[in-house]
């Protein structure tokens, strides 16, 4: 699982966050494994590390359900890496795993702030 | 670990993958100044566990679970082979509950379970008379008489046929001899009624029943065995009872009917019983009195049971008011016709498989108090494997597939060891059990044994292996070298033995009341002497023999019997006492309640001789002798629970009875009581004396009778008696020559059977039990090594030690023991119908259950306790 890290307290992510994270990134384009963990790093402004035992059996996944798509390219350093990218059932999931994440953020948000409002 | 090519590929590349990863990781972070050692530090810190990454990555490629089930077994098998003497323990455990449920269940199986050998067997019911009259009588089922046979035959429209049949046999001469046959007197619609046609030639029609027409059907194995496999063997006349009869057909092979023991291998129609040879001769065909049918009806499609019985209400009810004098106090009764072949069986073989259950049980708890004790000394290598990458899943399933393959080396031992046993619990089993012949390890049952096996692996094997995985990783490591077993522990290991003990007081509890209530059984007086008693029969055929004829041929042969050395007394009867026939006839008391109120008695026949021959005392009057013939007064013997029921405080000898049926006379005559005998066990040693009434078979014979022979060598008499009757008549076959002992051994099969069994199971649970005990106490003491030391050295004596040890397993087993008794008490409460002569609760057995545990258990717990004393107390605290 990604994990939440801030003052060493870690937080597991909601299930399927991590899937949900991983077709975002290939949606910029293909990437290899240790890429897509950059990119997750950066773009989560380095709060989010994606631990690479949860990181590959999920990409590993989301390939046999075919969602994403691996081929060996050879990168500008002349060494092997494995490339991932979204196939078309990919990008249908990655709307659908969007707009329920959305949703749900939402809704999260709503009990949160108006809980915030009784206290003060 | 040999794998698949295009595993071992897949394989590689997720390493060069992972490996990449690490590669640019490191890459990056020298390109952002890190040194390379420290590059490389903080990246493999990043990256987290190679191992566990790998592994949870193949878990995700799904077919891998096979793979890993392989490599489960493979590492499963070294660690059981590392420890022989637990792998053995927990085999044998296994295999005797796993057998012995096995076996249970494919006598359960082939009895209870497994269809009648008809199409459609559900739609079979069996319809038969009881008894209105209050009284334990309501529940026995009684044969129908022909007339109302016919009637629900012709007026029942729930049936799609509905036949009638009772038991014969006869006497079939052919050029080879004379031999006995078993067979069956039927209507003509039996065949239609099972659903089966003969393979040869044509079943019976209608018109077959009427008086004269003389066909038979027989049995494949006849038909092989007296007439050669003959193809033209229908339209071939046959002699039967020296009449002669024409074949009509050969049933199918594997065809039997009725389902009982020895099987009818012939066939006849109702004709036979409505033969008339004199003018005045009343066939039973028309005697509303003559109950001797059994009936079988197969419902029509769609039709329940409770309609089929509201059918034959209405009959029935109709037949009272027509008939009141044999009617008014019958009903009908239709029941499955298997639950009416199994009859009690049932119970008892529940009782049975409970009692397997419970073994299998302890076997369980058994296993499971094993494991966890061996789980427990495995600290370290969980930890090790859980430091290795290993998920606790990963873990679970691994020591989830140990206990799998103990339990699959376990069921194959017990399906070898119920595979040998069936063969003995069937030679053992009360034979007239339906389906017991056919007792098999079939589909059904491996498919029960796999069930069990599985849940069995479950039960216990789940428990320690969830406990091995939540243990701390951490902890475990440091504290390989000794294992310590936290309080929790060890009071879950205690508790099971509690729970074994208390099984195993249940089952020890049961098989003492069933043992118990078995001797009291066989110490029942029976009435009368059985030892030395040779018995057998032949027909007489009618045709050749009148009565009178024959009423000569049994005096005669009686004289000639008495006549040889070494025969002390012999005598003539039917039916023999506890033979597993009886008649009950009713009877019309002068000045008593005539019609449908008759009372009905147990009824024999003798001849003079009978009762000085079974050593039965005379209480009053006379003796039957030759001079009651067929010339003489009518007279009748009763034994004294007649006299009690029926003349309390009044002298019977001098009153009159009346007989409610006649075979000779067409009126019955009035019979006068000239003598009291002593009452004489008739159907079993269970059931209480039933009133009988004895007449001389010369004043009303019915056929065959049985001789009796009581001789100093009883192997001869069967051979005497053979030349005997050749030497008189060569076409008679003498048959069925049984000592009195035997058929007093099958009397009380059933309950001999049941209670050996028990007795069988419950000493399997008492020695799982023990082993359990011996187990858990031998391993806390292995753990507690130390602890004995220090108050060895402390200057705790040996005795001490000891009793610290025992009081700790006794404490255990009382507990069990106190537990059990209590379940005992409820449980006996499924045995409460077939104890004879004990209470459930019996204060004597309960306390020998009690005595003998604990001697058990003070066995089982005094060899720990002894090891515990020879602890060297320099060696247990360098142990450190």
């Amino acid at each position: 699982m990604a994990r939440l890290r801030r003052h060493d307290s870690r937080i597991d992510l909601l299930q399927g966050t991590l899937d949900l994270l991983i077709l975002q990134t290939l949606q910029w384009g293909p990437q290899h494994g240790y890429g897509i963990s950059q990119a997750i790093r950066l773009h989560s402004s380095e709060v989010l590390q994606v631990d690479t035992g949860s990181l590959y059996p999920a990409m590993h996944r989301l390939e046999r359900q075919g969602l994403i798509r691996a081929e060996w390219k050879v990168s500008e350093n002349n060494q092997r890496v494995r490339v991932y990218q979204l196939t078309a059932a990919g990008r249908k999931q990655l709307v659908a795993a969007r707009s329920r994440w959305t949703q749900l953020s939402d809704a999260i948000a709503g009990v949160l702030n108006r809980t915030g409002e009784s206290e003060t | 670990m040999k794998l698949p090519l295009w595993r071992r590929r897949q394989d590689e590349e997720l390493d060069e993958e992972l490996a990449g990863h690490l590669r640019m990781a490191i890459a990056d972070r020298i390109a952002r100044g890190e040194s390379p050692d420290e590059a490389a530090r903080a990246a493999r810190l990043e990256f987290g566990n190679l191992g566990l990454a790998r592994e949870s990555t193949r878990e995700a490629w799904g077919w891998i679970g096979i793979e890993q089930f392989a490599q489960d077994i493979r590492y499963a098998w070294r660690t059981l082979r590392r420890t022989p003497g637990f792998t053995l323990v927990a085999v044998i455990t296994l295999a005797l509950g796993i057998g012995a449920n096995t076996a249970m269940f494919s006598v359960i199986n082939a009895v209870l379970l497994r269809p009648l050998p008809f199409p459609a067997p559900d739609a079979l019911v069996t319809v038969a008379n009881v008894d209105l009259r209050p009284g334990p009588a309501r529940s026995i089922s009684m044969s129908l008489s022909y007339p109302d046979f016919f009637d629900f035959r012709s007026k029942s429209h729930t049936f799609d046929h509905l036949s009638a049949y009772r038991d014969s046999s006869f006497t079939l001469v052919t050029s080879a001899g004379s031999v006995h046959v078993v067979g069956a007197v039927v209507s003509s619609e039996i065949f239609s009624t099972l659903g089966t046609t003969p393979a040869i030639g044509r079943g019976f029609r209608p018109e077959d029943e009427r008086a004269g027409s003389d066909v038979a059907v027989i049995s494949d194995s006849l038909w092989r065995s007296q007439f050669a496999a003959a193809p033209d063997i229908a339209g071939r006349t046959i002699t039967l009872d020296s009449r002669p009869y024409t074949i009509v057909g050969v049933m199918p092979p594997g065809f039997q009917f009725p389902i009982k023991f020895p099987l009818a291998q012939i066939w006849v129609t109702l004709a036979a019983d409505a033969r008339v040879e004199k003018a005045d001769d009343v066939p039973m065909t028309t005697q509303r009195g003559a109950h001797f049918l059994k009936a079988i009806g197969r419902l029509r499609a769609s039709t329940t049971l409770a309609s089929a019985q509201a059918d034959v209400d209405v009959i029935q009810a109709a037949l009272g008011r027509e008939f009141p004098n044999d009617n008014a106090q019958r009903g009908v009764r239709i029941t499955p016709h298997l639950d009416a072949l199994v009859g009690d069986a049932r119970g008892s073989l529940l009782v049975l498989l409970a009692a397997v259950g419970c073994v299998l049980l302890i076997a369980c708890v058994n296993l499971a108090n094993l494991l966890l004790a061996r789980g427990a000394g495995r600290g370290a290598e969980i930890a090790m494997r859980k430091a290795l990458g290993a998920s606790p899943r990963r873990i679970v399933r691994q020591l989830l597939t140990e206990s799998v393959l103990l339990a699959a080396i376990g069921t194959a031992c017990g399906l070898a060891l119920a595979y040998g046993s069936i063969a003995a619990l069937v030679r053992w089993s009360p034979v007239e059990v339906r389906g017991l012949d056919q007792v098999a390890l079939d589909s059904t049952v491996l498919a029960f044994t796999a069930a069990i096996a599985i849940v069995s692996a479950l039960t216990f094997g789940l428990a320690p292996a969830l406990r091995a995985v939540r243990a701390d990783a951490a902890p475990g490591a440091q504290a390989a070298t000794r294992a310590t077993a936290g309080r929790a522990e060890r009071r879950l290991r205690g508790l099971l033995v509690v729970a074994e003990t208390a099984i195993g007081v249940v089952l020890l509890v049961g098989a003492g009341l069933l043992l118990r209530s078995f001797d009291r059984l066989v110490r029942t007086p029976a009435g009368f002497d059985p030892d030395r008693i040779v018995t057998a029969t032949f027909l007489l055929p009618d045709t050749r023999y009148s009565y009178a004829k024959q009423i000569a041929f049994y005096d005669s042969l009686v004289a000639d019997l008495r006549a040889i050395p070494g025969v002390e007394a012999a005598a003539a009867t039917v039916p023999l006492p506890l033979s597993g026939s009886n008649y009950t006839i009713s009877f019309e008391q002068e000045g008593g309640a005539g019609g449908a109120n008759r009372e009905s008695a147990d009824f024999a026949l003798a001849g003079a001789g009978f009762f000085r021959a079974m050593h039965i005392p005379l209480v009053r009057g006379r003796d039957l002798t030759p001079a009651d013939d067929d010339r003489a007064p009518r007279v009748v013997v009763v034994n004294e629970a007649f006299a009690r029921r029926y003349f309390p405080g009044i002298d019977p000898i001098g009153k009159r009875l009346k007989l409610g049926v006649s075979t000779t006379e067409p009126e019955t005559p009035w019979r006068e009581i000239v003598g009291v005998v002593g009452d004489v066990r008739n159907r079993s040693f269970r059931e209480p004396v039933r009133p009988a009434y004895f007449i001389p078979y010369a004043q009303g014979l019915i056929s065959p009778l049985r001789l009796v022979v009581r001789a100093r060598n009883t192997t001869v008499v069967g051979e005497e008696i053979r030349k005997l009757v050749a030497g008189r008549d060569p076409d008679v076959a003498v048959y069925d020559v049984k000592t009195m002992e035997e058929f007093l051994a099958t009397s009380v099969a059933t309950p001999r059977f049941q209670a050996v069994l028990l007795a069988l199971f419950a000493l399997v649970g008492l020695m799982l039990t023990a082993v359990g005990l011996y187990g858990v106490l031998a391993y806390g003491v292995a753990q507690r090594t130390r602890e004995f030391g220090i108050r060895l050295a402390l200057g705790a004596t040996p005795g001490g030690v000891r009793r610290l040890v025992m009081r700790g397993g006794l404490a255990l087993v009382v507990a069990g023991l106190a537990a059990g008794v209590v379940a005992a008490a409820f449980a006996t409460e499924l045995l409460a119908g077939t104890l004879y002569g004990v209470d459930r609760l019996d204060p004597v057995t309960f306390a020998g259950v009690a005595v003998m545990l604990l001697l058990v258990a003070m066995l089982a717990s005094y060899l720990p306790a002894r090891r515990a004393t020879r602890v060297d107390p320099i060696r247990a605290l360098r142990c450190e």
